[in-house]
């Protein structure tokens, strides 16, 4: 059973995707809708009937697809695989696959490209469907490009505005461009195995400590080291790590339904667990934990600190998006061998609750009030008797409070932090002094998209009167409500494989630090926003994420195209030169050759005959 | 029997047209010219299939051949010669060529076809030449009589440099072929492959492999060798541009995969460093050219030169997947450049030019057709996964970074790398398409959506392209055979 319902996870998506575009044209949305909202039904029943077949046991499952790619001395088996694990995240995934569609049948419903947008969205769940549920590197890497191509498409929704073109580009270029490191990386490791599937890539590459030293081969681990640099560049790009960042807030201009996604469940958090499924060969290789470990670091504390100054909520959420996905990543870069990578996976689950969450009901609060900025949304929550609580749940779970979702998974990360300390890995205190450091940012940013949200001089209760919103999406935001109140049970499930333990002491130390946050920005507020108080006039400085949208222009693309025009200056002048100087020379001789012609006389025609006669004689005699 | 019939009908009715049937109106034309290239389609289909062979006595004086036969390397680039045969003639239907008859026109499509399809046959050094000499004649008619209707100076610049550089290239392949033909004694290209060079010395097989190297990079083409390419893309009438690019590259790998790698293999092995370099050169030289180039159709025609460097580098690496490789992603980038040229073309036509720097209505929304088909093509041009041309790129890289014992390995690697970075040009130049022409807000002045038989084409193209990328297991599987044979008869 869990093999049927592994091929269907990914399959019924990807028939949606193909049906809605065929539908697509239509003018009346009602059938793209159905498809779209009823397929991603479907895809949660699968997940949920994969995690009843899995039911907690140790098992990999191999699931075979289409037949294995037999390319030359490379064999691609192109095979899924289900585990507790996979199926777990896998439902993670759907349910949150479903919200978006659910919403956005809502949200978009005036929107003469609802068809297309509704496919995209199942294309792109079905992708990262396959990531998580792939046994096959270039599974993998397919559902990874794809979610990229996907993220463009949806970013660029709304194709009319300059602003959403151009952040589509950008999205796509820099994670395209991190992702030569993605390709590179699964090239070198599959070579190294001669295979791309998960199990042999594994066993070729993985740390062995065999007792008899010459009964196995020893992998080499500079070239593992490079190959998990490569990959963890591309997870980088893709998952919006510093210095590959910027590309993330940009991509706000895409509709709320699609932030959601690719915030909360799919392309940004994906490289967790791609990092998870090969965890064995990422824990041999210490440089490119390294590099994990200081770029979340960097990314999660720099990334608070900008969330707290936008002027927009959305963008704050963005921000606080980087910061999280950090902070899960660096569970992976710091965790002990032997703890394995599951704190990572568990605040990937709990940070697509509470994500998918806030963006519904901040995208819900938009329509309602018309805009997502802070000055417009300020108030907003008052009189709304869903959006305010789902709002209060979803800040305190990002925030971290007991006994919340995200509480629970933070302090695993910690946790995991603490115990890398703990075995003695420089790289553990930093990205533990980082966390903390997160945890006081997290709660003041929170508190300060509480304190502008829940303003009660500025409520306007009527406003909500005209509220339009549709029962599948009450029905969803209270499912992601819920889950965000009581998803850290999971934690007493075999659902995931955890193998670290809260710290309590840590645990208390944050919580101290969140209340001290939180009163001390509710105290520096004054009943005005927080961060005009604090952070005042240099608002527009963190409102374009202090300029690395420059650097990347000026470092990146203009020498770049700089190159480009060498190139085709080259091509014309140097490369064409010596074609246009074949034909130049070729009439040159021939003009040359017949003005010499022209210009004989039959007399000296004759002339060069007689030459001719005596040379011939001449050297008949010489060489008599 | 089938082989023949897919050869002689395009051949005879194309004569008929050029000589009694010069004054046959535009449908009778394309009529007849779509029954003959459906014909040849189905004797190709058939003939894949059942793999006959024709061998008749051509010079028995010079020990030359009638020599046809299908096998797995040929056998998808005759279905796609046969295929895009039958698409060309489709799309003239709607638009009767000008510049010239229309009967002269199909006559010229049919002989293009002809000539690639014996050229694919071809299992005789001397024959493959002359076949592959073939084409060049009805290819020039195309783009100097029927090309853009703009600029006469261009088209006779154009098709003349076409002609006299792939003349000049055929040349040193000439030389090339008459050399392997006298030291081994044989033209026949089965027993030049199964003898993979023995017995000729290591410097003569070099020279040979150059020389053979030289002259059919010409075709492919490989940087510094691609600068009649733009040209004639960009003056060739639509149906011209697709069968250049789709049909008339591809002569020249498949040209480099039967002579050199196979006859020669210990030289080749000399030469493909050099050739691998060349080959990662062009792709980062066209996908940077491509950034910055004004025209569309050009622009498309740099494209085709960064692709076919994917090709050039699985090629030399000198392994299983490297071949793989080289002959997958041949197909794809040949249906995705056709794909792309009929849009492209289609779009020149509506628009009056190519120009990129001229604010025009966006595609997507009021063409949303023809906007589809560009967004699709230009997906599948910069790699990605599900479409045609992911396989072939990332196959290829794969190859060399893991290139045969006796290749540098260093310097494959480091190519591997270029190769890689060459994807995100790819997609640079691809987005950069669709944000000028695909995306956008304006309707003005509006342009005719994509419709019938241009639309019929467009379709089946896409279609193929999801095909290719969803499902690479057939192709694959069609020339592993053929390919463990050659790399497996290297010693």
């Amino acid at each position: 059973m869990s093999a049927a319902a592994v091929r269907l996870v990914v399959l019924v998506p990807t028939v949606a995707a193909l049906i809605g575009l065929l539908l697509a044209r239509r003018i009346d949305p009602r059938a793209a809708r159905f498809v779209a909202v009823g397929a991603s039904l479907l895809a949660v029943v699968m997940a949920l009937l994969q995690v009843i077949a899995v039911g907690g046991s140790s098992r990999v499952t191999i699931v075979h697809t289409i037949p294995a790619l037999e390319a030359g001395e490379l064999r691609i088996p192109l095979e899924l695989q289900a585990t507790v694990g996979t199926a777990t995240i896998a439902l993670v995934v759907a349910i949150v696959g479903w919200a978006v569609q659910a919403f956005a049948g809502w949200y978009l419903r005036e929107d003469d490209r609802y068809g297309i947008f509704a496919a995209t969205v199942s294309l792109f769940t079905a992708a990262m469907l396959l990531v998580v549920q792939s046994a096959d590197l270039v599974l993998t890497l397919v559902g990874w490009e794809v979610m990229g191509w996907c993220s463009y498409l949806l970013i660029g929704h709304w194709s009319r505005n300059e602003s959403a073109r151009r952040a589509a580009l950008k999205a796509f270029l820099v994670t395209r461009l991190a992702d030569v490191g993605f390709v590179l990386g699964v090239v070198i490791l599959a070579a190294g195995a001669g295979s791309t599937a998960y199990p042999q890539v594994l066993q070729a590459w993985a740390a062995t400590d065999c007792p008899d030293a010459g009964a196995c081969a020893a992998p080499n681990a500079t070239l593992r080291t490079a190959a998990m640099v490569l990959l963890v560049i591309g997870i980088l790009g893709k998952s919006g790590m510093v210095p590959f960042h910027d590309w993330l807030p940009d991509a706000m201009e895409g509709p709320t339904p699609a932030s959601a996604l690719i915030h909360a469940a799919t392309m940004v958090a994906a490289g967790t667990f791609v990092i998870a499924q090969l965890f064995d060969v990422f824990a041999a290789s210490e440089g490119a934990r390294w590099l994990l470990a200081l770029s979340t670091a960097v990314t999660m504390v720099y990334a608070a600190v900008l969330a707290f100054g936008q002027s927009d909520l959305k963008r704050l959420l963005a921000y606080s998006t980087l910061s999280q996905v950090a902070l899960m990543l660096s569970a992976l870069a710091v965790a002990p061998a032997d703890e394995g990578p599951g704190a990572g996976v568990l605040h990937l689950y709990s940070h697509a609750f509470f994500k998918a969450l806030l963006f519904l009901a901040i995208g819900w609060l938009s329509v309602t009030v018309g805009g997502t900025a802070a000055t417009a949304m300020r108030g907003g929550l008052r009189g709304h008797l869903f959006i305010r609580p789902a709002m209060f749940v979803g800040l305190l779970s990002l925030a971290g409070v007991p006994p919340l979702v995200g509480f629970v998974s933070k302090e695993h990360v910690l946790a995991a932090a603490e115990a890398g300390a703990a075995d003695g890995q420089a790289r553990a205190w930093i990205v533990l002094l980082a966390g903390l450091l997160t945890v006081v940012l997290t709660a003041a940013y929170c508190m300060r998209a509480w304190l502008v949200l829940d303003d009660l001089t500025a409520a306007d209760i009527e406003r909500h009167d005209a509220d339009t919103a549709t029962f599948p999406v009450r029905a969803l935001v209270t499912v992601l409500t819920i889950l965000t109140l009581v998803g850290g049970l999971v934690v007493f499930t075999p659902l995931l494989d955890l193998g670290g333990h809260i710290g309590w002491l840590v645990a208390l130390l944050s919580v101290l630090l969140i209340v001290g946050a939180g009163l001390a920005v509710r105290s520096l507020a004054n009943g005005e926003d927080p961060a005009v108080q604090i952070v005042g006039a240099r608002m527009p400085l963190f409102d374009n994420g202090f300029g690395v949208d420059r650097l990347y222009v000026d470092y990146v693309a203009r020498p770049v195209v700089a190159l480009a025009h060498l190139v085709v200056f080259l091509d014309r002048e140097v490369v064409d030169a010596y074609v246009r100087g074949a034909a130049a020379a070729a009439s040159l001789g021939g003009s040359g050759g017949q003005r010499a012609h022209r210009a004989e006389r039959a007399s000296s025609g004759l002339a060069w005959v007689v030459a001719g006669v005596v040379a011939v004689a001449l050297a008949g005699v010489a060489l008599w | 029997m089938v082989i023949l019939t897919s050869l002689v009908v395009p051949a005879a009715v194309a004569v008929w047209l050029l000589t009694g049937g010069r004054t046959v109106s535009h449908r009778t034309a394309n009529l007849l010219a779509s029954v003959a290239s459906v014909i040849a389609l189905a004797a190709v289909v058939v003939a894949v299939i059942v793999r006959p062979t024709v061998d008749r006595a051509w010079v028995p004086s010079l020990g030359l051949r009638w020599q046809l036969a299908v096998d797995g390397i040929s056998a998808p680039l005759l279905l796609l010669t046969a295929i895009l045969g039958v698409g060309v003639v489709l799309h003239t239907l709607d638009r009767p060529p000008k510049g010239g008859t229309t009967a002269a026109f199909h006559a010229c499509l049919l002989l293009v076809e002809f000539g690639a399809l014996a050229t694919f046959y071809a299992r005789d050094a001397v024959l493959f030449f002359v076949a592959f000499e073939l084409v060049l004649v009805p290819m020039w008619v195309l783009i100097t009589r029927f090309g853009d209707a703009h600029d006469a100076a261009a088209r006779a610049d154009a098709g003349g440099r076409f002609v006299l550089y792939t003349a000049f290239g055929s040349t040193l392949m000439l030389v090339g072929i008459l050399a392997l033909v006298a030291k081994s004694g044989t033209s026949d290209l089965d027993v030049l492959a199964q003898g993979g060079g023995h017995g000729i010395p290591v410097g003569t097989q070099t020279l040979v492999a150059a020389l053979l190297v030289a002259g059919l990079a010409v075709k492919v083409p490989v940087f510094p060798l691609h600068t009649w390419l733009p040209p004639a893309h960009t003056t060739a009438p639509t149906a011209g541009s697709v069968l250049l690019a789709a049909v008339l590259l591809k002569m020249g790998t498949y040209g480099l995969v039967r002579l050199p790698l196979a006859s020669v293999p210990d030289g080749f092995a000399k030469v493909a460093p050099v050739l691998a370099v060349l080959g990662a050169i062009g792709i980062i030289w066209g996908g940077l050219a491509c950034l910055v180039e004004r025209d569309l159709k050009r622009l498309i025609a740099y494209s085709s030169v960064a692709h076919m460097g994917f090709v050039i580098l699985g090629l030399s690496s000198g392994t299983r997947t490297g071949l793989q490789a080289a002959l997958f992603a041949n197909v794809a980038h040949g249906v995705i450049s056709a794909l792309l040229f009929v849009v492209v073309g289609g779009l020149k036509e509506r628009w009056g030019s190519a120009d990129l720097e001229t604010a025009r209505a966006a595609l997507r929304e009021v063409t949303p057709r023809l906007g589809f088909a560009l967004i699709v093509g230009l997906a599948a041009s910069l790699g990605l996964p599900g479409l045609a041309g992911f396989w072939g790129e990332f196959l290829s890289v794969y190859a060399a970074w893991s290139p045969a014992a006796d290749r540098p390995e260093g310097l494959f690697r480091t190519l591997a790398v270029v190769a890689a970075m060459g994807t995100v040009l790819a997609a640079a130049y691809a987005l950069r398409v669709a944000r000028t022409v695909w995306a956008g807000e304006r309707t003005a002045p509006p342009i005719e959506d994509s419709r019938d038989s241009e639309w019929d084409v467009i379709a089946v193209l896409v279609v193929a392209v999801l095909l290719l990328g969803i499902a690479p297991g057939p192709l694959l599987a069609m020339t592993g055979d053929a390919v463990t044979t050659i790399v497996g008869a290297a010693p």
